[in-house]
Order: structure tokens, then C-alpha cells, then sequence
């Protein structure tokens, strides 16, 4: 098995640079004035005329050839550098550890009730096949597959923080803002809520916890709408299979066999959509992010794509695509544990 | 039972009507905002939003008085100059020389002492940092006698070359020595003496608070930061960074009344109030300025106060009319336009223009050299539909490129008025009498997003269309980046932008829209640009160099009457803001100059 990991983990280099090629490949079909609107965002900075245009040109090499934008665009990810964010006003790398944690906290608070809310109602209605239970979660998962994520959101907010005034919007109030900017409070992950934990501070992690319930409740009443679905036909199936008759004609109790026989072997095909689910989770953030003014990276890479920000754009892609192969390992090594009849090499 | 359940509903509605009444956190006040902050630099900025937290935290050498575009205060100067009290001399050669007295005792956030070499230093910092697209050409132009718009300009003349990698290192000393330091110098007296070749009447303003690149900060500071040495070998090293090596792009070490203590890009701005400011501790303790891209998200931040002021767009107005404790200001006279340009020179190859012939299925590549053509354009379209329907009436119609609120502001001088019989007299005027005969297929282009512009042009389109039924006008909407594109490849025969003020001068109109190297016009073809030159270029040189404000008057109302007579552009609408707060705030003022708000001027009570 650690062969097949490092193997694995061997084709990731060269998976990141044929995904670099293709962006960096795609992006030079947009003309150099395209690519120079990143850096030219309003007509105030043609005060000096066309004559600034041929400078900002040469500053930034966008009239040089393809190769060797992508040389020197490579020597510098060689050497760490994967160049600067205009749209994020930073370094693309400091970019994403800035934003990662914020949405990481999401997907983190989100993934649970996604994954095993989805798993459990699944179970649960395939057990109670056509029953009440199973009716209720069918029009539960219907409405969260087609209600569209910004009107369960603005609906949320509207009720909850502007009539209730219970869950407002945004990361943190401004008063445990000020708290977890202080120097006595320690950043160990960047994720408010781990880090008020770690620091004992109660109270950031209520507000923390406080501004969570919306956006998480939105992501993931969307989101596991598939999952009880998926969970719900794959209990099914291995339901009527014969070895759980079997089970049942030897008498085994029904709890032993849902939970024992059943339910093991039902959740094969719902680990591969789980993993790519939450890797999703992760980039699929963009609409709850913006509404409830949370800064997180689908809105960093929404931002860079629409000013054409090169750099930040080849580097989310980057940061990405390592996410999808990696996720994607662990889902086939949760597999090989799962099924003893799957093996890895 | 149920009555527990009364109880319990009364006590949540009372809560919730007390929470609405108090003022919410009274010693902190949020901004809640669309845009990002670019940088903190002075030297480097040139956008509101980066100017709203530099306005906060920097002052410059004057100051507005209250609304007054035109009447200025001492800052951290003790006195305005002018040529009364003595401050401001005249040689016989033109040379201009104003003194600046600057305050005693005011201190940087580190609680050191701002001193004369400070101001020098900032000033002469901006010039040599010039940075492509930035904006130093305001120091360069005053400091240069309107001989250059930039260092590189001024380097590349003195070495007779064209490009600046080869001027010789001998001669960007002599950029430094001949043009950069004499013009700021510090004199005894704790003064700060500015040499100007000629009169320039808008430098106090381009050195007045609200002009970001004039802002002072501590040279001690910069320089341990790693900005410019103050050298006069070293400038060219310093000189048009990429924004990330730029040292002073992410802090703050000015002696306005706030400090930055955070700035987290995309996200939001905190300060906290410099208890030590010189001209009294600020009111309120923490300011906030948060970006909040989705507007459903800040009106739901005004509405349960967490937000003190936010941008609310025009479209949206209405649904903040009536909101219990909100306060809505409307009409301020912003200095900005929006306008529609002709392109008199399309570049071959177009696909705007159609056939590129006058054919009824294009146009020539120069039609709108003909002023019967563009005057006919400015008398189809209808000024006040637009401002009704794309402005919501929160606009007016100004009489040119020189915008209302401006000084010298030619408030008479003529407009084009709608009126499809005159335009129907020209079209039939043009290209004698062809284009009535033949009829034409163009398109109009707006970057797509701006439906303001994209309306102005609809009604171009429909009102042009409804003359004639050989007249064809295609509104298309592009991405910012591929308008850019087609702008710079001189491929768009019409197309919308605008102006906003970087001084309150009409300089700063006439030179972008009427000045044959002007902003637009290097965009506007060879027959408008050698109209410029003809025309517009002696008089603005002359408007520039004036000292007398009824010559001055007089210059610019000329200015604006022969953009009237040529048609240049059409000049539909000058926008009218719009203020929307809590309101327990309180002493909030409009000036068109200042970048977003002004902390310092706000407190938070109770009605």
C-alpha cells in the first residue's frame, strides 16, 4: 500500500504542471491588453495616455513570449513564489493560508452534518422504505437539491439576523474581532472557532459559533440532499440482497443487521461521492460566502477570475487540483479498508 | 399555557424594540462598503477606497473648509499662502515660489515630531516613485511648468533618448538635482518652499487634504521600512515598483487622528483613535470599514445597526425609504461625469464599424470627423430620460466637460437640448447629404455591468433608429478587460466612460476630455486630436498658467463653449450622491473631495 501511496503521490507533480500549461495555455488566447486589465482598472490610470499602456506592458512582460512568461512564471513557483494577487493585494500563497482557514472552518462545521446527517437520514429512510420518515426526507432532499443555495441564504439571513436579529452575518462581531487581532490571543490554525478553543476564550467561540449556524446550515442543507439520496438507493439495494435475508432467516436481529450487514456495504458508493463532496465543499463555497459577507477562498477565486488575475487564478487552480488528487487517494484508501475485496497496487 | 407563551413573545419584542432604540456600540463606528483597498501608500495611490483609510490616518499641508471645494484651511501648514498675505512670489521670469509655514509639535503614531524635511521628503518621494499609471504626473505637471507628465519624460529628454533603461546614471542624478530637489526645499523658519517654473493655481489643492499622494507620513519611518533613501544616485531603484515591493504598501506612520491597526485585503480596515492627534482626540474610539460585496448583506447590517453608513446603490434606495433610525441625504453634487465619446479615427479592421464605407451597411473609419455627424449624435439623445430612468433623477445635466461645483464654472454657456428635428437637420448636413441618403450600421460599446451606460446608449440607439429607417446603431455590452482592449486598439467609433476629480479645478476636466494629449482624446482619432491641438491646447496652457480667477473665469468658459461648438463628446450627466446612515450618527458633512468618510468629523448619541 505505501508503494501505491508514494506512486501516488509521484504523479501529483506532474499532474500540477500539465494543469499549469493548460491555464497558462488558455489564458494567452486573451490578447495582452485582455490580460493587462488585472492592472488597469479604471481610466484615471491613462492620465499619461496610450504611452503608460506600452509601459505597464514591459513592466509586467505581457508582450513576451509565451515561453517565456511561463519560464519565468515557473522559476518563480520553483523557488515558492507563485507571484502576486492584484485582486487580493497580496502574495497568491499568503492569499490562500489567509483564506484557507476560513473556509476550511466552514467545510469543517458544514462536512459534519453533510456526511453523517446524510449518511444516518439515508439509513434511516431506506430502513423505513415508503414510510413517513422516508416521505419526510424525500421532500427534505428535494427541497434542498432544488431550492438554489443565495435564496436559502438571503431567506436565512433575512428571518434570522434581520428580523430575529439572532445570527448576524459576517466572521466575527467587532469587539471579538478586536479580541482575536490582540496579541494574547494565539493563532494556531487560523480557524476562529479551534483557535478560541485552544485559547480558552468562551466567549470568541460563542460569537464564533454565532455567526457559523447560517452559512453552515445553508451549505449543508444543500449539500446533503445528495448524499441521503445516494445513501438511501445504495441501503437499499444491499437490502435485498441475499446475504441479508440470510441474516434475517438466521434469526440475527434487525439492529445487527442494518447496522453490521448492511449498512457497511451500502456505504461503498457513498464514500467515493462523500470525498469529492467535501473536497467541493472547499471550493463550492462562493454564493454562502458572499452572502453572508464570510471571506473565504470561493470568493477570493471568484474575484481573481473576474479581473482576470492570472496569477491568483493558476494558483487556486494549483491549490485545487492538489486537493482533488489527494482527496481522491483517500478516497480509494478508504475503500481497500472498507472492502477487503479491493486491493491497492 | 398560553400565557406563558405572551409573556415569554412581549419580553422577545421589547428586547428586540430596545436593542433597535439604543445606540449600538456607541464607541465604534462601521462603514459597511463595496471595493478594496489597493494600498496605503500615498506615493502609490490613486483610488477612493485606499484614500478613505489615508484621509484617516495622514494629513496633508491644508484642508477643506467643511463642504467648500474652493475655500481652504491650514492643516498642518499654519497659514494658506496666497499672494496677499506674501506667501505666494512671483519673479519676473514666471518662476513661482510658494512658502509654507508648517505647525509646530504635531506627532507621528510613533510620537515622533513631523517636521519640514518630512513634507520635503514625501513630495520629492512621489515625484521619483512615479509609478506607471499612478498619480505623480500632478507633481510633475506644476513642478515641470507643464513640461513633463512624468520623471521617465523628463530623464529621456535630458539624455536625448528614447528609452529610459538607457539613460546614463550621470544624467538621472542630474533628474534629481535639476528637477526633483529644488522643488521642494526646506528654508529656516521651519518653511517649506515649493519653485514652481510658472503659476499653477490647483497645486494648493493637489497639496490639500483628500489628495492621497500628498499625504505626510515620517521619512524616518519610510526609510527603515526600506523606501527611498532621500538620495539623489539611488532614485531610479526607487523608482515605478511592482505594488508588492513596494515597502509602504501594507502600513501607516502618518499623524491624522486614526492609527491602522489592521487591514486585511477584501475584508475590512480598523483604526482606533490617536489620543495624541494635534487638533483634539478623536470622538470616536474604533473605526471600521468592512467590505460587503452583497447588498441584500449590508442593508440587513444597516437595519440592525451593525453597520453605521453603507453604500447603498441608486437602484436600491428604496428599500432603505422608511427604515426606522436610518437617515438618507440625497442630491450631493458629486465632481464626476459620464460621457459618450466619438472616435473619429477607427483603426482598420474593426468589427464596430460595420462595412467600414458609407454604404448603409458601415460607416468610414472617420465618420465622426464630421461635426454635422456628432452634432446630430448630441441632439438625438434625451437628457432628461436618462437622468429619469438610468439615475433615478439623482443627476443633472452639465453644460460640458467642466462639471457644476467646480470653480469657474461656466453655468450659462450652451447645451445640447433633445431635439430630433435638429438632428434630423444635421444628419442631412453630413457627409453632404450621404449619410441621410445612404444611411449607416455602426455599433455602440459599453462595458458590460454598467447598465447606466448601457441605457444612454439604448436611447441613442432607439431615438437615432426612430429618424431614419436606414439608421442602425447596435448597443453591445463587453468585459472590462476586452473594452480596454478595443479602447487602446482604437476600434470603438462610440463608446461611454467617465471622469471623476482629482483636484476641484477645471483644469482637471478640460486637460482629460479637450487636451490633444489628454486622457480620452489619444483615443478620439487624428481629426479631433489636431482639433485639440489647434483649437483647445492654447487655451488650456493659457487657463493653467493664470493667476487672475476672472481671467481664469473667462479661459474656461471658452473652453466649455467650444466643446459646445465642435461637439466633441456628448456630456449627458454629472451623478448626484447619495448618503445613507444610522441616525445616531452624527456631524456628518458632504465634500465632493473627500475619498469615503471622514471619521474624525462623527460622534454617535441618541436623538
Amino acid at each position: 500500500m505505501i508503494a501505491y501511496i508514494i506512486r501516488r503521490l509521484f504523479l501529483l507533480p506532474i499532474v500540477l504542471i500539465g494543469l499549469s500549461l493548460l491555464i497558462f495555455g488558455m489564458m494567452q488566447l486573451l490578447s495582452p491588453y485582455d490580460r493587462l486589465s488585472t492592472y488597469v482598472r479604471d481610466p484615471a490610470q491613462l492620465k499619461q495616455g496610450p504611452e503608460v499602456l506600452k509601459q505597464l506592458m514591459d513592466k509586467y512582460g505581457l508582450n513576451d513570449p509565451i515561453w517565456v512568461q511561463y519560464g519565468r512564471w515557473l522559476n518563480n513557483v520553483i523557488h515558492g513564489n507563485l507571484g502576486y494577487s492584484e485582486s487580493a493585494n497580496m502574495e497568491v500563497t499568503k492569499a490562500i493560508m489567509r483564506f484557507l482557514p476560513a473556509t476550511a472552518q466552514l467545510a469543517l462545521f458544514a462536512a459534519i452534518p453533510v456526511v453523517f446527517g446524510g449518511i444516518w437520514l439515508g439509513m434511516v429512510s431506506a430502513v423505513h422504505h415508503n414510510g413517513l420518515i422516508d416521505h419526510t426526507t424525500r421532500i427534505m432532499a428535494l427541497t434542498g437539491w432544488s431550492l438554489p443555495t443565495f435564496v436559502m441564504g438571503l431567506l436565512l439571513l433575512m428571518i434570522f439576523y434581520g428580523w430575529l436579529g439572532w445570527f448576524p452575518s459576517g466572521e466575527l462581531s467587532n469587539w471579538a474581532a478586536r479580541i482575536v487581532d490582540s496579541p494574547q490571543f494565539v493563532r494556531y490554525t487560523g480557524m476562529n472557532a479551534i483557535d478560541a478553543i485552544l485559547n480558552g476564550n468562551l466567549a470568541v467561540l460563542g460569537d464564533t459559533l454565532r455567526h457559523l449556524i447560517l452559512p453552515v446550515f445553508t451549505l449543508a442543507y444543500v449539500q446533503w440532499a445528495l448524499l441521503l439520496r445516494v445513501m438511501r438507493s445504495s441501503m437499499l439495494e444491499t437490502l435485498r440482497q441475499d446475504y441479508i435475508t440470510t441474516a434475517r432467516a438466521k434469526g440475527v436481529a434487525e439492529r445487527v443487521v442494518i447496522k453490521k450487514h448492511a449498512r457497511a456495504n451500502a456505504l461503498l458508493p457513498v464514500i467515493t461521492i462523500a470525498g469529492v463532496m467535501v473536497a467541493g465543499l472547499l471550493r463550492g463555497v462562493v454564493i454562502t460566502e458572499t452572502i453572508f459577507n464570510y471571506h473565504g477562498l470561493g470568493l477570493f477565486a471568484v474575484q481573481a477570475a473576474q479581473q482576470l488575475d492570472f496569477s491568483a487564478i493558476i494558483g487556486f487552480a494549483l491549490f485545487t487540483g492538489m486537493l482533488m488528487i489527494l482527496t481522491n487517494l483517500i478516497v480509494d484508501l478508504l475503500y481497500a479498508y472498507i472492502d477487503p475485496r479491493v486491493k491497492l497496487g | 399555557m398560553k400565557k406563558v407563551w405572551l409573556i415569554g413573545l412581549v419580553f422577545v419584542l421589547v428586547l428586540g424594540l430596545m436593542a433597535v432604540a439604543a445606540v449600538k456600540n456607541p464607541d465604534t463606528l462601521v462603514v459597511a462598503t463595496i471595493g478594496d483597498q489597493n494600498t496605503m501608500d500615498p506615493a502609490w495611490c490613486y483610488d477612493t477606497a485606499s484614500g478613505e483609510v489615508i484621509w484617516n490616518t495622514m494629513d496633508n499641508l491644508f484642508q477643506y473648509d467643511g463642504e467648500s471645494t474652493e475655500k481652504l484651511l491650514p492643516m498642518l501648514a499654519t497659514v494658506v499662502p496666497t499672494l496677499d498675505n506674501g506667501l505666494i512670489t512671483q519673479a519676473p521670469d514666471g518662476t513661482t515660489y510658494i512658502d509654507v509655514p508648517i505647525r509646530k509639535g504635531v506627532k507621528f503614531h510613533d510620537g515622533t515630531e513631523l517636521t519640514p524635511e518630512d513634507v520635503e521628503y514625501c513630495i520629492e518621494r512621489a515625484m521619483i516613485f512615479d509609478r506607471s499609471g499612478g498619480p505623480s504626473w500632478m507633481f510633475w505637471e506644476p513642478f515641470s511648468g507643464i513640461k513633463y507628465g512624468g520623471i521617465e519624460d523628463c530623464a529621456k529628454d535630458l539624455a536625448g533618448v528614447d528609452d529610459f533603461s538607457k539613460v546614463p546614471p550621470e544624467i538621472l542624478k542630474k533628474v534629481y538635482d535639476e528637477w526633483v530637489d529644488p522643488a521642494v526645499e526646506v528654508k529656516p523658519g521651519n518653511i517649506v518652499e515649493f519653485k514652481l517654473p510658472k503659476p499653477y493655481p490647483p497645486l494648493l489643492q493637489i497639496l490639500t487634504h483628500g489628495a492621497s499622494w500628498s499625504a505626510i507620513y515620517s521619512k524616518a519611518w519610510a526609510i527603515s521600512k526600506g523606501a527611498w533613501d532621500g538620495k539623489a544616485t539611488t532614485w531610479q531603484n526607487y523608482h515605478d515598483p511592482e505594488r508588492e515591493n513596494d515597502p509602504l504598501y501594507d502600513s501607516e506612520m502618518g499623524s491624522g487622528p486614526y492609527i491602522l491597526t489592521k487591514w486585511d485585503p477584501g475584508v475590512e480596515v480598523t483604526m482606533e483613535a490617536f489620543d495624541d492627534y494635534w487638533a483634539g482626540a478623536p470622538k470616536i474610539k474604533h473605526a471600521v470599514i468592512k467590505t460587503v460585496e452583497e447588498w441584500g448583506t449590508r442593508r440587513l447590517m444597516l437595519e440592525s445597526g451593525d453597520a453605521d453608513i453603507v453604500y447603498v446603490p441608486r437602484q436600491y434606495l428604496s428599500q432603505v425609504e422608511g427604515m426606522d433610525g436610518v437617515r438618507i441625504i440625497t442630491g450631493l453634487p458629486t465632481l464626476s461625469n459620464a460621457v459618450v465619446f466619438f472616435n473619429s479615427g477607427v483603426t482598420e479592421g474593426s468589427k464596430y464599424v460595420g462595412s467600414g464605407q458609407l454604404d448603409g451597411n458601415g460607416i468610414p473609419l472617420d465618420f465622426f470627423a464630421d461635426v454635422n455627424v456628432r452634432k446630430a449624435f448630441c441632439y438625438a439623445f434625451d437628457y432628461q430620460t436618462y437622468i429619469d430612468e438610468a439615475w433615478l433623477g439623482q443627476a443633472i445635466q452639465p453644460t460640458g466637460p467642466i462639471v457644476k461645483g467646480l470653480a469657474y464654472y461656466p453655468e450659462n454657456s450652451p447645451v445640447y437640448t433633445y431635439d430630433l428635428a435638429k438632428a434630423e437637420e444635421y444628419f442631412k448636413k453630413a457627409y453632404d447629404g450621404q449619410v441621410w441618403a445612404k444611411g449607416f450600421k455602426m455599433t455602440a460599446v459599453y462595458n458590460s455591468g454598467n447598465d447606466q451606460r448601457k441605457t444612454a446608449l439604448e436611447i441613442l440607439r432607439d431615438n437615432i433608429e426612430s429618424l431614419n429607417p436606414k439608421f442602425h446603431i447596435d448597443v453591445v455590452g463587453v468585459q472590462w478587460s476586452s473594452f480596454l482592449d478595443a479602447l487602446v486598439g482604437g476600434q470603438m467609433p462610440v463608446y461611454m466612460l467617465g471622469w471623476l476629480a482629482d483636484y476641484p479645478d477645471p483644469h482637471n476636466f478640460v486637460s482629460p476630455y479637450m487636451s490633444s494629449t489628454g486622457t480620452f482624446m489619444g483615443f478620439q482619432g487624428d481629426a479631433l486630436v489636431n482639433l485639440a491641438k489647434e483649437k483647445f491646447d492654447p487655451l488650456i496652457e493659457k487657463g493653467i498658467t493664470q493667476l487672475a480667477p476672472e481671467d481664469r473665469r473667462a479661459t474656461y468658459a471658452e473652453l466649455q463653449k467650444l466643446a459646445y461648438d465642435y461637439a466633441i463628446d456628448i456630456f449627458p450627466v454629472q451623478a448626484t450622491g447619495v448618503h445613507v446612515e444610522r441616525t445616531w450618527v452624527k456631524g456628518w458633512y458632504y465634500n465632493p473631495m473627500r475619498p469615503g468618510t471622514d471619521f474624525y468629523s462623527l460622534s454617535k448619541s441618541e436623538d
